[in-house]
């Protein structure tokens, strides 16, 4: 799965549409690719206890009802699946 | 013979001489500082944003404490929200933090309601469009331009014609939502209000948009003014020793409920706290990544404001301005709310703004950069609701009034110097947010008066002019029995648009010094019947309880052949008191289920005396609870249709009622504005069968016309003021108190015109209604404007929670310093005879007419519509053809 500039720390959504990149100030789209100041935002689907089920869906812990893009900053039971 | 458009009159509606050739512009105007500029720039390209990170984590906690005492589960599930939204600050902010993590940013709360946004051919969809709830999102247009995400397009998915949502997140929207399915408000409240009897009457009164929304699940909160009181004075580690103060004097008592509510509160203040504290983080982050260094400053100078009131009372005004910023959002993140107005921010503010001028703090130039800053924060705000309220209600304004004047608890003039700046604040960063409301009385200084006029003839509405006297004087009415003396009444304010609301005077004790703060005392002050179409009922009373649109039978018959006007008018209060009996019941229901099911925490903790009584608003924490009302729309249509009627079947006998039911099914032989597009009487097609009707048409024209003085109409309309603004002590609220009248239309005259049928005053089928309440019909007010003054007051203000009457002149009239004074005195003229409020676009009508045919040209165009100021470009049609068509005066 390749990442894109919303699954990065330096993305900032303006709106559903589109963002500004912290880092480098440009406007961006939460769609656009991952350029070479990608760095991954803590989201569920980056956590080794998130199991994928359907396509924007998942579990976590095998019993919670979670999605991939939830921002999981501030969850405390975050934790980083091997991302190779 | 084909078709041919029809213009009454000129294709302006004008009183005077007619304006030059070309299209006047606006006064000119000083503009915003760099930073609010940028600011603006950024939001003139944002569309409205809807995330599920909140309702996703409120939903979770929720179903884990399964079993727990409601209340207590509401505000831990509320902390869950809080402690998990994402910070998003933008470069150059001096104020932070929002609602959820984008720009416009808001989100579903299918806890009160999820059928609306479910897909069309969900199954709660179709439940919901059976039972009457979404009949009026049928018949709304939502405007095409600005931030509106009106179509679904690539990775976004539209909602209600407004809101966009990410592709990504509808899969979970839709599985929270089923989660709430038989538990939400809506819900549960519709299962509980089928068991009044005479519900079917509701749902057929619902399906007619006689009635335009349920109040409980749509906008439970609001049209109220908060109380920033308890976070300036204690700090939020203040209110969390409140809590656990009364968490101790009140566990094992028979009192004992009030444990849970210091318990819920206690719960959502430490979530406000981590959600101050992420945003320092953010903050500290932000700052470490910055190259630019005056910028890096700003980050650090933020993380070290956020980080102090995270638990601290404010230092300085920035401090405190921050502070209620926070827990105004944090009230609108609990509900579903329109309409929470700040009040007398400058009054509140005042005694840290002094103190910092006396020590160097802050000047004068930084002031209004920050109060443009707030500007801002406040128009980027966005309510997430259903499109026949997001649209048809609220137009996609969200009614934050911050209130200006009025009077001091010792009785002396309240207007202050940071008052001049929040004025001067509003002229240069002119947003549809925070609209002003200048509270008038005698007592206020000639310039203050003339720095509220110079705001308003910049010709965004704002401030509206609002009679301090003829509020307090419906509030002492109100609110005499609850404890409500002159000195209290003093503490009013505009809650939402235009309701009258009910304040506190708070000791704010600083430096040792104790300063009286206004504040709001009450909770929603508009909740209940929302709203009764008069021109509907009307037609319903000449069909003898039918729909004509439909056919459907909404009222039993009321068997009169209509042979005399008296027969009329009581079929008409007949049918008019059914609706409000039958809406009460079903509403107090809906109102039961929220205020168990998700019951106010946050705005509860703010408003007086909720903390010191230990019980939330829900169980009359308030000090203030005659709280419920019963809106109406139509009125100038309604009382020209009965003149009319008078006039022409009564009177003159110029034609039977049966003619006259003949020409209205017949739309008297025009098109409807439904396949015109067009919704306001300025122009219009005639069929072949126009010149079948013309005679009946032109009469009803022709018949006397509210808003011009006229004894045969005022008193018409006296008699109806008199009877709705007392009719509502028949009935008991969720509360246990009588109702009261209350008069705006807000944008709900546009989808309810749509819906009825031609009226007997010559209005076609399916045009917007008049706006407000006392405004005159567009275009039938011909004898100036001290003639409709005259007529607008022909009954007693202070007897409804509000009046409502919008102008519009041309900005050739106002112009200059001899402009403003003239314009003062119509202000004047109007508030002295007793009027309650009165509000203007100044604007060329010819512009509105440029502006819908090339919206691009004009995305920062302002107007006011009804209680509110608007960008042009996200109004829908029905509300911008009526704005175009109304009365332009060329002379005062």
């Amino acid at each position: 799965m390749e990442n894109t500039c919303k699954d990065c720390i330096y993305y900032l959504p303006v709106d559903v549409f589109k963002g500004l990149c912290k880092l480098k100030k440009n406007t961006i789209t939460p769609d656009d690719p991952e350029c070479d100041a990608f760095e991954w935002l803590a989201k569920c689907k980056f956590c080794a206890k998130f199991k994928l089920e359907s396509n924007y869906l998942g579990k976590c812990h095998d019993d919670t009802l979670v999605y991939p893009d939830l921002n999981a900053t501030h969850c405390t039971s975050f934790e980083w699946k091997n991302q190779n | 013979m084909s078709d041919a458009t029809i213009s009454f009159g000129q294709t302006t509606n004008r009183f005077g001489r007619n304006p030059s050739e070309t299209i006047e512009q606006r006064e000119e105007k000083p503009q915003p500082g760099v930073r609010a500029k940028t600011a603006r720039e950024l939001y003139f390209e944002t569309k409205s944003s809807v995330s599920m990170e909140f309702p996703f984590w409120y939903t979770r906690r929720w179903e884990e404490l399964e079993g727990e005492i409601p209340m207590v589960r509401r505000g831990e599930a509320l902390k869950a929200g809080f402690e998990h939204l994402t910070p998003v600050i933008y470069p150059g902010e001096l104020l932070v933090m929002g609602k959820a993590s984008y720009l416009r940013g808001s989100y579903p709360l299918p806890w009160l309601s999820e059928s609306f946004f479910m897909a069309a051919e969900d199954k709660l969809y179709k439940e919901a469009l059976e039972s009457g709830k979404l009949t009026a999102d049928t018949f709304t247009t939502v405007g095409k331009g600005g931030g509106n995400v009106t179509k679904s397009i690539g990775n976004v998915i539209s909602i209600a014609g407004k809101f966009g949502l990410r592709v990504e997140e509808v899969p979970v929207m839709l599985a929270v939502a089923r989660k709430w399915k038989d538990k939400s408000v809506d819900d549960i409240g519709h299962k509980y209000e089928q068991l009044v009897p005479g519900y079917k009457e509701k749902e057929a009164i619902m399906r007619s948009v006689i009635c335009m929304f349920d109040s409980g699940y749509t906008l439970p909160q609001g049209r109220e003014v908060i109380n920033y009181y308890y976070p300036l004075q204690f700090g939020i580690d203040g209110m969390i020793r409140i809590c656990k103060e009364g968490i101790a004097e009140s566990a094992g008592f028979p009192d004992m409920d009030r444990i849970y509510f210091y318990q819920s509160g206690l719960k959502v203040l430490e979530g406000i706290q981590k959600w101050i504290l992420n945003y320092a983080a953010e903050t500290a982050f932000l700052a470490k990544i910055e190259t630019d260094e005056k910028q890096k400053t700003e980050y650090n100078e933020i993380h070290d404001r956020l980080t102090w009131i995270s638990s601290k009372p404010p230092r300085t005004f920035h401090d405190a301005l921050q502070v209620i910023w926070l827990f105004h959002v944090a009230v609108l993140n609990e509900d579903a709310i329109s309409g929470l107005s700040p009040g007398r921010v400058g009054q509140v503010l005042y005694p840290f703004w002094q103190r910092d001028m006396k020590n160097g703090v802050i000047d004068k130039v930084r002031t209004v950069e920050l109060l443009e800053c707030m500007r801002m924060k406040f128009t980027e705000l966005d309510c997430f609701a259903s499109m026949g309220v997001v649209g048809g209600v609220l137009s996609g304004n969200t009614f934050n009034n911050l209130c200006l004047g009025g009077l001091k608890k010792d009785g002396s003039q309240a207007s202050n110097e940071l008052e001049m700046l929040i004025l001067e604040a509003g002229i240069r960063c002119d947003t549809p947010q925070p609209t002003l409301s200048l509270l008038y009385d005698e007592k206020l200084p000639e310039e203050f008066l003339l720095k509220g006029v110079e705001c308003t003839k910049i010709g965004t509405g704002y401030p509206a002019w609002v009679n301090n006297q003829v509020a307090m004087e419906f509030l002492m009415g109100n609110y005499a029995h609850e404890g409500m003396n002159l000195e209290e009444a003093r503490a009013w304010s505009i809650g939402g648009c235009l309701e009258s609301s009910p304040g506190s005077w708070m000791p704010l004790e600083l430096d040792g010094e104790v300063h009286w703060i206004p504040g709001g005392s009450a909770p929603a002050t508009s909740v209940g019947v929302h709203f009764l179409s008069l021109p509907k009922i009307l037609e319903t009373v000449l069909f003898d309880g039918l729909d004509l649109r439909t056919g459907e039978r909404i009222f039993p018959s009321h068997g009169r052949k209509l042979e005399n006007y008296k027969e009329l008018w009581i079929s008409f209060k007949e049918y008019f008191h059914r609706a409000v009996y039958v809406l009460t019941l079903t509403n107090n229901i809906q109102h039961d289920a929220w205020r168990k099911i998700a019951p106010s925490v946050v705005n509860s903790m703010l408003k007086p005396d909720c903390l010191k009584r230990g019980k939330d608003i829900g169980q009359m924490g308030s000090r203030y609870n005659t709280t419920f009302n019963i809106e109406s729309t139509g009125t100038a249509n309604l009382v020209n249709s009965l003149a009319s009627l008078k006039h022409n079947v009564y009177d003159r006998k110029n034609f039977s009622l049966e003619e006259y039911r003949e020409a209205i099914k017949a739309n008297f032989g025009f098109k409807t504005a439904q396949e015109t597009g067009s919704f306001s009487l300025v122009d219009q097609v005639a069929t072949e069968e126009y010149h079948k009707w013309k005679r009946i048409h032109k009469m009803s024209l022709e018949a006397p016309k509210y808003g011009n003085d006229d004894s045969y109409v005022n008193d018409i309309m006296r008699d109806w003021e008199n009877w709705f603004c007392t009719m509502g002590k028949d009935f008991r609220s969720l509360y246990d108190q009588p109702l009261y009248a209350c008069q705006i239309s807000v944008s709900t005259h546009g989808p309810m015109g749509a819906v009825t049928m031609a009226t007997p005053d010559g209005r076609l089928c399916g045009t917007t209604f008049s706006d407000g309440s006392v405004s005159a019909y567009p275009g039938t007010d011909k004898n100036g404007p001290y003639a409709l003054f005259n007529s607008a007051t022909c009954w007693n203000h202070s007897l409804s929670q509000n009046s409502q009457l919008n102008m519009k002149i041309h900005p050739s009239v106002v112009k200059g310093r001899e402009g403003s004074r003239k314009f003062l005195e119509l202000i004047r003229s109007y508030l002295r005879k007793g009027g309650f409020h009165v509000q203007f676009n100044i604007v060329d009508s010819r512009m509105l007419k440029q502006a819908q045919e090339e919206p691009d040209k004009f995305r920062s165009l302002l107007v006011r519509v009804a209680g509110f100021t608007q960008y042009w470009v996200e109004l829908g049609k029905q509300i911008q053809d009526e704005v175009i068509a109304r009365t332009e005066y060329e002379e005062l």
